[in-house]
């Protein structure tokens, strides 16, 4: 109990250390959202004016003041709202934080489906011209940018082909067909990246296992090739590979931005994006807070995890 | 083997089970696709998605083409961009310091409200308002004596002093008339659509206001405007057909779109590119050296690298083409011409040139190009340009606090006519980036008040001429480059237009015309 109170007050004091540190440094960088906001179509405002949006947003009070007054909300989990049109920023969150993980997985999906097969192909044939083939056909994936990835796609599936639309988004309720049609080249578009990842994994951990001595043993007892892969390369190699998979869905959290941008998909991380431009401060503490939040709360899980998995971590 | 069988057979059944999905998946997309704009729905793809959608704050192009479509004010512009009629069906000047609007008779408000004068002078009461974000609220404030009601359809405006520009306040898409059961926060126009669906972020869907003034208007019953902020993107969809009608349509698209048979292209020379200087500190403070920048810079490279031949060069002020008030003599005062240039640096106390700083941002391509052909320009008179690329909200705030030797600015006037200039040039206004940092002649700044006063086109001529020599000899603006700016639609699509010179950005007014042919 002592240990799993622990984890939970690290966590609690690591979102408390974010929450400080963005609350400083959106303050530190030049850019006034009161000036941007007042002077976005093109023409210079009042300074008048953006005293008075100011004072109205807050951000004339003395700098502890407004710290106090964040923390004071975050503690009723109230994220505030827009600078711009004083919409709730938790309920844009909540609009769009689905949508990105949809997009993840989606991608992730695809990923696994594709990688993980070709991953363990090419380490049974290693050495082959198929592990050659697959092994520089990942190299290749993986030093396209997703934008030119992304463009790639527009180019071929929508514009000529036109089997696809080049990007948007409809909510799934509005239109289930179509919100799945532009799901796809974006989750495409990020799949591709992330199989090279997946399939890289794969075969690495089937080739470690392939040397393990049990699974000498177990080829030497006469069991059947195919029994030996499934039953005890396979579920023995995956380990690592759903690390990784973990972690670079965790990093895609908020590393969607550019598949964001070029497919129009709006989830978190391009609202991310938007609210720095416009320096709009309650929307960036928002975001990066849940982004951080996610993040401390699955490492949590995962300590807790190994807690009840490893009595050593609990005592230790 | 009885196993073996089953599991094939289940395998085969999955697999026509997805196949047959995957079939009617594709069949529907393709058919959606093919249907999804139909003739009583027109798509238009904005740059960006509109920060706000409060009536009066100056929030960007993307916000008032949204915004005009369901706010309209008094007055507006017709495709020519000529001044007409909008709740109001005629005004007229009875002195230099009256104004009289007819309204409508007719016209309301989405919610059934009847626009009376009432109604006008509270949108005007709010506007002033000390808590509003109205953009004009500092002019009007500064204008406006009175409103005053002479009969049940009319307002007349008693303005402190007299004002050419006063029309353009009632045109200008910064002050609808919002229904007096309404407020700034949620407002009720009165314009051609009426907001029925929002997906923030992403789309705004509008219907057809049947109780609009302009009956028969708009021609399509369904609008949706959806937001694609990247401009490959907007292309792409155009071309794709996902949207039917695009904004600032990149200047590489060009020869794209041109070349395409299904694809139409609109386009004006309207905003300008510009160089402003820090005129308190550093080098430019002497206005020598800014003539020497003035006549150095190669603005046919610049067209040619940051708008892709697709504009012109501005070798004086922004008079727009075919404006009454443009000189073409004045209009091409800064011609390339190095030895002059370096004449200029010599008289300026720095005949071997000199290092110093050019703000712009790396966040817009247009402006990081100019900079850069800029800066390539000045090397070869021996001015040594160090480039300053913050993001945009960086640039805004270094640039209103004067922290910068000189800078590239890209804008365009509030209306065409000359006063629209003083924003970049009139000292006695408040600082801000987009003017020359402590920039201020008072002469200069006296004929805009003269000129603004004044409602005799001729001794307004006469005054703005002034003015430009003036301002020419400072180089306190030093015009770089007209930028083209273009829309693009598919080409069964009939009566949109872009409106001429800095009315560009207002075309979206035009959209109640369109049909899909």
């Amino acid at each position: 109990m002592a240990y799993v109170l622990r984890r939970v007050a690290i966590s609690i004091g690591l979102i408390w250390t974010v929450a400080t540190l963005i609350f400083l440094v959106l303050r530190m960088i030049p850019g006034d959202p009161a000036e941007l906001l007042l002077s976005s179509g093109g023409v210079a405002p009042d300074p008048a004016q953006v005293l008075e949006l100011r004072e109205r947003l807050g951000l004339e009070a003395p700098l502890l003041q407004q710290y106090a007054t964040f923390m004071g909300q975050l503690l009723r989990l109230d994220l505030g709202t827009s600078l711009t049109d004083d919409y709730p920023v938790m309920d844009e969150i909540a609009k769009r934080l689905p949508r990105t993980i949809e997009l993840i997985l989606a991608a992730t999906i695809l990923a696994v489906a594709v990688g993980m097969p070709l991953g363990v192909v090419a380490a049974l044939r290693r050495g082959s011209g198929m592990d050659r083939t697959l092994s520089a056909a990942a190299s290749f994936n993986q030093s396209l940018p997703v934008f030119v990835t992304g463009t790639l796609l527009i180019l071929v599936f929508a514009q000529h082909l036109r089997w696809v639309p080049a990007g948007g988004y409809v909510a799934f309720a509005q239109d289930p067909a179509r919100h799945l049609t532009n799901l796809l080249m974006p989750a495409v578009t990020i799949a591709i990246g992330l199989s090279t990842v997946v399939f890289r994994m794969t075969r690495a951990s089937v080739l470690e296992t392939l040397d393990r001595d049990w699974v000498r043993t177990a080829r030497a007892k006469g069991l059947a090739p195919r029994h030996v892969v499934r039953r005890h390369v396979l579920r023995n190699s995956l380990g690592p590979v759903v690390t990784v998979i973990g972690l670079q869905m965790g990093t895609l959290l908020g590393g969607t931005v550019l598949v964001e941008y070029v497919f129009n998909w709006p989830g978190l991380s391009g609202y991310l994006v938007r609210a720095v431009e416009q320096r709009n401060y309650p929307e960036v503490q928002g975001i990066v807070l849940v982004i951080c939040a996610l993040f401390v709360f699955l490492n949590l899980v995962v300590d807790l995890l190994y807690a009840v998995l490893d009595p050593r971590v609990r005592h230790g | 083997m009885t196993k073996d069988t089953r599991n094939s057979a289940a395998l085969s059944r999955r697999g026509f089970m997805g196949a047959g999905a995957a079939a009617a998946f594709a069949a529907t997309s393709i058919a959606e696709r093919a249907s999804a704009q139909g003739r009583d729905r027109l798509v238009f793809a904005l740059s960006s998605y509109p920060p706000s959608l409060r009536p009066w704050a100056n929030t960007g192009t993307a916000a008032g083409t949204a915004k005009c479509q369901f706010l309209r004010g008094l007055l507006s512009y017709g495709p020519k961009g000529e001044i007409r009629g909008e709740l109001a069906e005629s005004w007229s000047s009875d002195s230099p310091t009256t104004w009289t609007v007819r309204l409508r008779e007719g016209a309301r408000f989405h919610d059934g409200e009847a626009l009376t004068p009432d109604a006008v002078r509270r949108s005007f009461e709010l506007m002033q308002d000390e808590k509003s974000t109205a953009s004009l609220r500092g002019a009007l404030g500064a204008l406006i004596d009175r409103i005053e009601a002479p009969d049940a359809r009319s307002v007349r405006f008693q303005l402190k002093k007299p004002s050419a520009t006063f029309v353009y306040m009632l045109a200008s898409w910064h002050a609808p008339m919002i229904s007096p059961r309404s407020n700034e926060a949620n407002p009720v126009g009165a314009g051609p659509y009426r907001i029925a669906d929002v997906e923030r972020g992403t789309r705004i869907d509008f219907d057809a206001f049947d109780g609009y003034w302009n009956r028969g208007l708009p021609r399509t019953k369904k609008l949706r405007m959806a937001a694609y902020a990247d401009e490959n993107l907007r292309v792409a969809a155009l071309d794709a057909g996902d949207v039917d009608i695009i904004e600032y349509v990149p200047w590489q698209s060009y020869d794209s779109i041109e070349r395409n048979a299904k694809l139409a292209m609109d386009v004006v020379d309207g905003p300008f590119m510009y160089l402003n200087f820090n005129c308190v500190q550093g080098p430019f403070t002497n206005a020598k050296l800014r003539q020497a920048v003035a006549y150095a810079i190669r603005r046919e490279d610049v067209v040619k690298a940051a708008f892709f031949g697709r504009g012109s060069a501005m070798n004086g002020l922004p008079f727009p083409k075919g404006s009454e008030f443009r000189d073409e003599a004045t209009a091409n005062h800064w011609r390339t011409d190095l030895d002059l240039a370096r004449k200029f640096l010599a008289e300026g106390g720095q005949p071997n040139g000199f290092s110093c700083k050019l703000l712009s941002t790396a966040q817009y391509g247009m402006h990081k190009d100019t900079a850069e052909v800029v800066q390539q320009s000045l090397a070869a008179i021996g001015i040594r340009v160090e480039l300053v690329l913050p993001d945009w909200a960086t640039r805004v705030a270094v640039g209103n606090r004067g922290q910068y030797d000189f800078g590239v600015m890209g804008s365009a006037g509030d209306f065409n006519d000359p006063d629209s200039m003083a924003q970049f040039l009139d000292g006695s206004q408040t600082p801000n980036y987009t003017r020359s940092h402590g920039y201020n002649n008072p002469k200069v700044n006296e004929l805009f008040e003269q000129g603004r006063a004044e409602l005799d086109v001729a001794r307004r001529k006469a005054i703005y001429r002034e003015m430009e020599k003036l301002a020419l000899e400072d180089a306190a603006l030093v015009g770089v480059a007209w930028r083209s700016q273009a829309y693009a639609m598919r080409k069964p699509l009939t009566g949109f237009a872009n409106l001429p010179g800095f009315l560009s950005f207002y075309s979206g007014l035009t959209l109640e015309n369109v049909t899909m042919g």
